[in-house]
């Protein structure tokens, strides 16, 4: 499962893009590991996330709530957390270090923001996974701008067509470019969608 | 994935959400529809569309649709991997399996991501290029259960012909053999109907320095900025010897 990764650039940039997960291993720590996953989301919900979610059971939208969402969290669970600014990731990955939950981790970001932002934090860099970015047959892919939004879900549950319905909807008044950020944010189940950062995305392409 | 077209009212909400631009107005005008040879049976209509008229209907689905709906759905869980998504732990929790250690690297191979879809024949066609130059395929990867043969990377014939939104490769190998299989790659990237995003997973050496880079520089490979990292939480920590 490589969902946080392979984020494309696009002309707004990957500044204000971070994605954190907490996992078990199977057979390894995953026993009774359902209480500290929902520990590290709650610590996440302290450091103002830009979205969150459980790549398992889905995000707080289709499970009828954040409260539901926290509750159901189970042993083998996937939960994420994204940010958008380097203050806020440090200050988090110095909470769940505190925390000693004992889960591997992984942050995704530019790697110059995440090695900074991992030496401010105390915690060391272990092992990295580098997108070689996309090979084939490229002619098949939606433009780069549109990838820079839609690729935040790394399961591709945000069609490009979705993404441009909602750059129409802000170009014309008739949502905010938060407001459609959120309903792109719905399909994305394990809530690495950016909001923060596709609202901004939004209304850089509703201008043009 | 179909639609009741006694149910439909045509507010096509449902289509906005389809990836696959899958549905879409029948010849008649009178209802949506769905193609069901592009349908990956990701249910992402069905759950997002809110659809008022009760008009969305996941019908049982039969060996080897079913494929689709693994591969496609973010909340299937696979047998092999035992997790949501659709590969494994990769090196997500390689500070406590120790999968992939120095002079060790992890190469995966997301065929028809992003956006586009695969079929398992052009799955085939990267797994058996793959097969060629000798590697090992993830066995807790649910791809590499479609496989006949592993050894040839040859998938099951009865399989071939089922899409998904996108289908992982995944393998493990020493980090000299890198060049050969980004090589093979290369190669069979140039027949492909879809696109692939590849990536390449490595122990970082203690002074935060990836192996693999200077490997993929040499090989004029680009790489994107923003990488995932596995910042060393884990417990019990897998002890690393080089």
């Amino acid at each position: 499962m490589t969902h946080s990764l392979h984020r494309v650039k696009g002309q707004h940039g990957l500044d204000d893009d971070f994605v954190v997960l907490c996992m078990p291993s199977k057979d390894i720590n995953h026993e009774g590991s359902g209480p500290k996953l929902r520990q590290f989301l709650e610590l996440a919900l302290e450091h103002e996330p830009s979205n969150l979610g459980d790549a398992r059971l889905g995000n707080r939208w289709w499970q009828g709530g954040l409260d539901k969402m926290l509750d159901n969290i189970e042993d083998r669970a996937v939960v994420t957390a994204a940010f958008n600014d380097k203050a806020k990731l440090v200050s988090f990955l110095k909470a769940v270090k505190e925390a000693d939950l004992g889960l591997s981790v992984v942050v995704s970001g530019l790697v110059e923001h995440v090695a900074e932002c991992c030496e401010q934090a105390g915690v060391k860099r272990h092992t990295e996974n580098r997108s070689l970015k996309i090979w084939g047959n490229t002619d098949l892919l939606p433009s780069e701008d549109i990838l820079s939004v839609s690729t935040m879900c790394g399961h591709a549950m945000v069609p490009a067509h979705l993404v441009e319905y909602m750059i129409k909807r802000v170009k014309n008044g008739r949502m905010t470019p938060v407001e459609a950020a959120t309903e792109l944010a719905k399909p994305c189940q394990c809530g690495i969608m950016n909001i923060d950062r596709a609202a901004e995305i939004l209304k850089e392409l509703s201008e043009v | 994935m179909i639609i009741l077209r006694d149910k439909c009212s045509r507010c096509g909400k449902c289509s906005r959400y389809c990836p696959m631009n899958a549905i879409s107005l029948n010849r008649s005008k009178k209802y949506f529809e769905v193609d069901l040879e592009k349908c990956v049976e990701c249910y992402n209509c069905y759950r997002q569309a809110g659809c008022e008229d009760d008009a969305l209907y996941p019908q049982k689905l039969g060996w080897p649709r079913t494929i689709r709906n693994l591969m496609s759905d973010e909340l299937s869980v696979a047998e092999e991997s035992g997790i949501s998504g659709r590969g494994t732990e990769e090196m997500k929790t390689n500070d406590v399996t120790g999968r992939f250690a120095y002079g060790k690297v992890g190469v995966a191979v997301e065929m028809g991501r992003p956006q586009v879809s695969a079929h398992l024949i052009e799955v085939e066609k990267v797994s058996m290029a793959l097969a060629k130059v000798g590697v090992e395929f993830e066995p807790d990867n649910p791809i590499t259960s479609l496989m006949a043969d592993k050894e040839t990377g040859k998938f099951k014939d009865d399989v071939l012909q089922e899409r998904c939104l996108s289908a992982i490769i995944e393998l493990r190998t020493k980090m000299e053999n890198l060049p050969k299989i980004m090589e093979a790659i290369k190669e069979v990237s140039g027949e492909l109907n879809t696109v692939c995003s590849v990536c390449v997973a490595s122990k970082l050496e203690e002074d935060g320095t990836n192996p693999s880079l200077a490997v993929l520089d040499e090989l004029g490979i680009e790489y994107r900025p923003n990488p995932k990292t596995n910042v060393s939480l884990g417990k019990p920590f897998y002890a690393f010897q080089k």
